[in-house]
């Protein structure tokens, strides 16, 4: 990343001040102070927004600490308590500030027990085990088990509430010449000179097994809660005693160093995940690896997400993609850039589903999921001839057939005459609604339902195979392009126009093909038919791009052919924009009409076509 | 030497020197880390003279995990499943804690045998008859506990009496011999109608909310 966009993060930056006024104040000041440790953001620059693009801000995990630590010093502020306190408080009340200083003026000793900072009064018959309010079960069922009868982990009562101020922690130096020598009651380790740990429940284990359990819930169980090890004992581990019983489990076996070092750092990365997911406004950026966070206030809420697609992008890219590492090599073998960590702040959807709203997606993907058998019979590459009924294989990828057998020529995806297609594909993009209106029956209905649905699922499965299918193209092309740059008078840079216009159709064809999943449930109209105009020239344009990159490459040619391909590209560029901010805007207008309710727009009974 | 093991050595030495408790952990071959647990069925209780077999696998991350245990022994519980064995108890899973053993886990499991959660089940069914009638609930769980633990029935004339009880299906499923003769004298198959009555839990007072012509609907389908 050049010097040059640092600066413009900057005034990104001070350009969405008044983003950050819905959050609290000292949310937004949290970020101003610490500008200088913002080395790590990228944020993509992008001079004038479009009605499809969306505000958002790419957080380092650093940035995000510092944002959580602004909560706690507020919340130890108030209260007078230590940091560790003030972190397992809020973390319990899931970051909501109000409710916590609401729910400790009332109630402070019941608010510490239940964040597992305090244990309850000794009197109190049954210890709470959970530290969420949410297990039931565990409490009521917490009888059951049977350690006290052995007297395992016997517990000398549980001090009363202990002083606030203390950092609930003990760390007990090993015991020298102690009148007993300490056996650990976990590991049955009776080797003297092993430092022991308690937390304010006097509970005490060996450091190996604080570190062996600690290990196991950060990793076994993505868990930032360590609770005491003793049975029913419902204390909480302050972050203080997390990290000194990893760093002195180290002390005491040097060979763990590494490995501490991994988990001190997973721990840090649990306590933000969940700072991140308590806040509507944040997102954990869902690439495998990645740790940086995406703040995009303008989609925190529910009903916003029915005028915006909210896809933005961590700004980082490749390592930690979600693409397996076999395509990565391919990728980066072509000289193709490395994904950028794009992915919809709105919903689950771990890519760029524009133009559709995230609710209308996600309707499609389970429609597709759950119709999946059929979606596989459409998938196989063997149809029958509509003319003569003889089953036809496709080989290849183009999709203007003949068959064998009685040369009937057709489009392999809606099965029509090619002839009426003209000399494009492409013009097959609508679907003949007729068929459904006049179905009388309910076989014929269903049958034409079914249909409906198969005409807008096998397009937009084809255009993800047509992605591929360009990208395997390309590694072909390239190596010939870079013979070429040898054998002929042609630079490096010039060959490598194809690279931009690959990139230029694998965009295009993510683009039309959730057009395809607006489009099925899109009500019939003027709207609609609107939409498929662009959707048409779109997809005219990008075969048309496709077909050049098809062209035989020979030197003499190249120079035509560059000029050509640079101009499509260009084109394909503008049809792109022209659905991308049409259908933003018509969100944004609230134009779209649907055949089916979506969750968050009017019922379409309620509505003309 | 490894935590992991010194530790589970030491739990199975200390289980086989406690003449005191009848909880006992064997070796299934050579690893110490599949066992087989076993105790007697709790007095007072349907189970009461059978001996109960548990399957115990100890995870890599153990005593920091908790054990994995189910039933060998087919139990009729509400929380124990009537199939696989597999256990619903709450330290077993997220109250498990790294002072809890082998032993006293087992113990817990003799306790469940106790003191059964229907609201909390792993086997619905079980449950079901459990809250429609403890009595004939209790019935089968003993029949279980007779043919499959080796319970009191069991011991009196043990090959001939198995051999007899193995085959009364309808014990077994917790149903009346009366009513499954009704709907076969309709002629179904017994095992069809057996399967069907159990399924809609047919059984106590629950009968009288099950009219005959919803029970042949269920028989009548493929
Ligand atoms: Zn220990
Ligand atoms: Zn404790
Ligand atoms: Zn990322
Ligand atoms: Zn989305
Ligand atoms: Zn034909
Ligand atoms: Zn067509």
């Amino acid at each position: 990343m050049s010097s040059e966009d640092y600066e413009l993060s900057d005034e990104d930056y001070y350009d969405e001040d008044d983003m950050m006024d819905t959050q609290d104040d000292d949310g937004a000041s949290a970020i101003s102070e610490d500008m200088d440790t913002m080395d790590d953001f990228k944020i993509s620059t992008k001079p004038v927004r479009k009605s499809y693009e969306i505000d958002s801000e790419s957080l380092s995990q650093v940035a995000v600490e510092d944002l959580m630590n602004k909560d706690v010093e507020h919340i130890c502020g108030i209260f007078g308590v230590p940091v560790d306190t003030a972190s397992l408080l809020l973390r319990h009340m899931l970051w909501n500030k109000e409710l916590l200083i609401e729910k400790y003026m009332d109630q402070p000793t019941a608010m510490l027990c239940a964040a597992g900072v305090a244990a309850p009064e000794p009197s109190s018959p049954e210890p709470s085990r959970s530290h969420s309010a949410a297990s039931g079960s565990t409490t009521r069922r917490s009888t059951r088990s049977a350690s006290k009868l052995l007297g395992l982990g016997k517990s000398k009562a549980s001090s009363p509430i202990s002083p606030v101020s203390s950092t609930a922690s003990k760390l007990i130096p090993p015991k020298s010449g102690g009148p007993e020598s300490f056996v650990c009651p976990i590991c049955f380790d009776d080797t003297p000179d092993v430092p022991t740990l308690a937390l304010v429940c006097d509970h005490q284990y060996c450091v190996n097994c604080w570190n062996a359990y600690i290990s196991s819930k950060l990793r076994d169980e993505a868990e930032h809660a360590i609770r005491c090890m003793a049975e029913g004992c419902a204390l909480v581990a302050p972050d203080e005693f997390v990290r000194s019983a990893l760093k002195t489990a180290a002390v005491v076996d040097p060979t763990l160093n590494e490995d501490t070092d991994k988990l001190l750092s997973r721990f840090q990365e649990l306590l933000v995940r969940q700072f991140v997911g308590a806040n509507r406004k944040l997102k954990y950026c869902p690439y495998p690896g990645c740790t940086n966070t995406v703040s995009c206030p303008s989609a925190a809420t529910k009903s916003s997400l029915n005028m915006v697609v909210p896809t933005v992008s961590c700004g980082a890219r490749g390592i930690g993609t979600s693409m397996t590492s076999s395509q990565v090599l391919e990728r980066e073998s072509l000289g193709l850039q490395a994904k950028e960590h794009t992915f919809c702040f709105g919903c689950p959807i771990e890519s760029d589903h524009r133009p559709v709203v995230c609710n209308v997606a996600k309707m499609w993907l389970k429609k597709c999921h759950d119709d999946s058998e059929t979606a596989n019979w459409i998938k196989t590459n063997t149809k029958e001839c509509s003319q003569c009924q003889s089953t036809i294989e496709k080989n290849g990828g183009c999709n203007h057939m003949t068959c064998k057998k009685c040369k009937y020529e057709f489009c392999w995806v809606c099965m029509g005459p090619w002839s009426e297609h003209g000399t494009a594909w492409y013009s097959c993009n609508r679907f003949d609604e007729k068929a459904g209106v006049d179905a009388r029956d309910a076989q014929s209905k269903s049958r034409a339902s079914l249909e409906r649905y198969l005409h807008y699922y096998n397009r937009w499965a084809n255009h993800e195979q047509s992605a591929k299918l360009s990208l395997d193209l390309y590694s072909k092309t390239e190596k010939k392009m870079e013979e070429m740059q040898i054998t002929s008078s042609l630079t490096w840079i010039e060959v490598q126009f194809m690279k931009k216009a690959v990139e230029e159709v694998d965009k295009c064809r993510r683009t039309l093909k959730w057009t395809y999943a607006m489009a099925y449930y899109l009500a019939k109209g003027n709207e609609k038919e609107l939409f498929e105009d662009n959707q048409s020239n779109l997809e005219q344009a990008v075969e048309e791009l496709s077909e050049l990159l098809e062209s035989p490459i020979e030197a003499d040619i190249i120079p035509t052919l560059r000029q050509k391909v640079t101009d499509k590209t260009v084109y394909v560029q503008k049809r792109n924009d022209i659905v991308l901010e049409d259908t933003a805007n018509g969100f944004l207008d609230g134009r779209w009409k649907w055949n089916t309710p979506v969750d968050g727009f009017d019922d379409p009974e309620n509505m003309e076509n | 030497m490894d935590a992991r093991l010194r530790r589970v050595n030491k739990e199975i030495a200390d289980c086989k020197n406690d003449k005191t408790s009848n909880i006992r952990i064997e070796l299934i071959d050579e690893s110490p880390f599949h066992l087989k647990g076993s105790f007697p069925g709790p007095q007072g209780t349907p189970y009461e003279g059978g001996n109960f077999e548990v399957d115990i696998v100890i995870p890599e991350s153990y005593p920091f995990q908790p054990v994995k245990m189910k039933f060998i022994t087919k139990v009729y519980h509400p929380n124990v499943s009537s199939a696989s064995g597999a256990i619903c108890l709450d330290i077993l899973k997220d109250a498990w804690s790294p002072v809890l053993t082998l032993k006293s886990t087992l113990i817990s499991l003799q306790s469940l045998l106790c003191s059964p959660e229907p609201n909390d089940p792993q086997d619905a069914e079980v449950a079901k008859h459990y809250t429609t009638s403890k009595s004939s609930f209790e019935e089968t769980a003993v029949y279980w506990t007779q043919i499959y633990a080796g319970g009191p029935g069991a011991k009196k004339s043990k090959e001939s009496a198995s051999a007899s009880v193995a085959r009364d299906e309808v014990a077994m499923a917790g149903l009346d011999h009366a009513h499954v003769r009704r709907f076969v004298g309709l002629g179904f198959e017994q095992g069809k109608v057996i399967d069907v009555l159990r399924r809609l839990n047919y059984r106590g007072k629950n009968i009288h909310n099950i009219p005959d012509d919803k029970v042949v609907e269920e028989l009548l389908k493929p």
